[in-house]
């Protein structure tokens, strides 16, 4: 462990190099941290004296990568915020609950359909199901898409995801992390988890006067350790009752988002979500053996056609609820396509719970694919819905109900 | 304007979206990050835009300016409100009935009676006076550039409509 700081020092460089060229190829930086993280990782060959292998500071690098899960979800309860919710309307609710609906169950149905155990299905379905707000959110920007007439629909699909995964990883994680082997004990377990979230989040509106007070510090430094103590303690605390971390942080999140200090805790919490954040994703890359994803190819082949046929059908249907144009719709499926942060947050939660390794590679597998076809798929939205509608005649109804409506108009106004 | 919708871009910023008397659709990206997103959209095809235009923070504000009328004021308007948070400028014509003309700012005691204030006079003859003093006249059909909160300007004309 002598040189740990200087392994340290290149590790990062590496990252932001892998993030460099991913912006100068125009991809999404995500896959390109997994990468670089599994060329580097300890089951990398060896060249002469050249050792890159990040053997001495993998145990550092793992906990700063496990940081970077508890920053992830803590600004993504700070952002969350139920008003923004119902406000964002029944049609998103119905949205929402189309994709989770045929996502999961094509997930369940294909994680038993592999012959996996119970355990291991669930993690996988939980994988295939939630997209990556990171990339989605960063691809709408990048392509111009913000104005369109479906990424408000997109971006509150996102966002019930967000409550579905905070609700799953719960439920997961009594589940896997506690050990319980009889239906009660499982049931038990996760009743635990889901009563600690809402008793938590009870008890934070009761304090919030209280927090108010307590965080009114003036000095920046000061400031930022108090929310880190409290974000570390909260979440090591959950880690002790079998709930995962990352369900500590985003209650930490959820709570701290009341407060009258919101605005300048996202403020500060930003540049630490993005740097431990970057190592989260190296940190995954490095667990992963490059030499074992052969034995999960299929498999994760398999779960990427799944997703894309889900996603689409899914997109479609959200879309003709809210009453989007086919081709809006279809750039709804081909959008929240990409996966990326959440799923892996999931996929580790299997490996925390010793489940099969089969896991991550799969998992390390299926978000590389997706990361990387995700973005592209949005981009060539238009050639996708094209084809697709040359096969499938998607616009067939749209323009019925277009030309119905015209009559309609013309019958009203004469001129 | 036939109408304008506002919502929330969760986790990109806020968008409006602006249907035109003339049919037109503009779409409005305020981002977080202060950029601004202009998009135009065909009316016939909502689809995909025809055009757009990023802006910086500074950028957008200097262009809300001009837009605005604060840079060029159009001939055909007589009135037109700039409004900065609780601060509204406007443009008020002076009618040739009014009981103020051909007093002065001091006389009638503009800024003691209403809080509002006087930031420009333009004459009829072309003629500007800017931040104009205690002596100077009002006439007909002079442009006032006042400056206050509403309840203010709304004492001001009323002050020089009527006197008080």
């Amino acid at each position: 462990m002598e040189h740990v700081v200087l392994e340290l020092g290149l590790a990062v460089a590496l990252i932001a190099l892998a993030g460099l060229l991913s912006t100068k190829l125009r991809f999404s930086v995500i896959p390109f941290y997994i990468l670089v993280g599994m060329a580097v990782g300890p089951h990398a060959p060896k060249f002469g004296n050249f050792d890159f292998r990040f053997i001495h500071s993998a145990e550092l690098i793992e906990l700063l990568g496990r940081l970077g899960v508890l920053f992830l979800l803590f600004y993504l309860g700070l952002e969350f915020s139920v008003g923004r919710l119902i406000k964002a309307g029944k049609s998103i609710a119905i949205g929402g609950t189309i994709y989770i609906v045929i996502n999961f169950t094509l997930g369940l149905l294909f994680g038993f359909g592999a012959g996996l155990p119970l355990q291991e299905v669930l993690i996988i379905a939980g994988i295939t199901s939630i997209s990556s707000s990171a990339i989605v959110a960063k691809v709408l920007v990048d392509l111009k898409r913000t104005a369109n007439a479906e990424t408000e629909m997109i971006l509150g699909i996102i966002m019930f995801e967000d409550i579905f995964l905070a609700v799953y990883i719960s439920v997961l994680s009594g589940l896997v992390l506690s050990g319980a082997s009889s239906i009660g004990g499982v049931l038990l377990s996760a009743a635990i988890a889901l009563g600690y979230m809402l008793l938590f989040i009870v008890v934070g509106r009761k304090a919030l006067p209280l927090l108010n007070k307590l965080f009114n510090i003036r000095s920046n430094e000061l400031f930022l350790l108090a929310v880190f103590a409290l974000l570390f303690i909260v979440a090591g605390f959950s880690e002790t009752i079998h709930v995962a971390e990352a369900i500590g942080a985003l209650l930490v999140g959820l709570v701290l988002a009341e407060t009258e200090h919101m605005k300048r805790i996202e403020h500060l919490i930003l540049p630490f979500r993005d740097f431990f954040g970057a190592l989260f994703f190296f940190s995954f890359g490095l667990t992963i053996d490059p030499f074992s994803l052969g034995g999960a190819v299929w498999l994760s082949l398999g779960a990427v056609v799944i997703t894309l046929i889900g996603n689409y059908v899914a997109g479609m249907l959200a879309g003709r609820s809210a009453g989007l144009s086919p081709k809006a719709s279809s750039n709804i499926g081909l959008t929240i396509v990409s996966r990326g942060e959440f799923s892996i947050i999931i996929a580790n939660l299997g490996k925390a719970g010793g489940l099969l390794p089969i896991l991550q590679p799969f998992s390390a597998l299926y978000v590389l694919i997706l990361a990387i076809l995700g973005p592209l798929l949005t981009k060539e939205s238009k050639h996708v819905y094209n084809f697709l509608n040359r096969i499938f005649k998607l616009d067939r109804n749209y323009k019925k109900q277009l030309a119905a409506k015209t009559e309609v108009k013309r019958v009203e106004d004469p001129s | 304007m036939k109408q304008i919708r506002d919502c929330d871009l969760p986790g990109i910023g806020h968008k409006y979206v602006i249907e035109t008397r003339s049919e037109d659709k503009l779409v409005i990206i305020i981002h977080d990050d202060g950029r601004r997103e202009l998009y135009h959209f065909d009316h016939e095809d909502p689809d995909d835009s025809i055009s757009m235009i990023t802006l910086d923070d500074d950028e957008a504000r200097q262009i809300a300016g001009i837009v605005g009328g604060l840079a060029y004021k159009p001939k055909a308007l007589e009135k037109i409100e700039v409004a900065l948070d609780e601060l509204i400028i406007e443009w008020y014509k002076i009618e040739p009935h009014a009981v103020c003309v051909g007093k002065t700012i001091g006389e009638i005691n503009v800024r003691h009676q209403s809080g509002a204030t006087i930031i420009a006079m333009l004459g009829k003859d072309n003629e500007r006076i800017i931040n104009p003093g205690p002596d100077s006249v009002l006439k007909a059909h002079s442009t006032l550039v006042v400056a206050g909160e509403r309840q203010q300007i709304m004492n001001l004309k009323q002050i020089l409509m009527n006197g008080e």
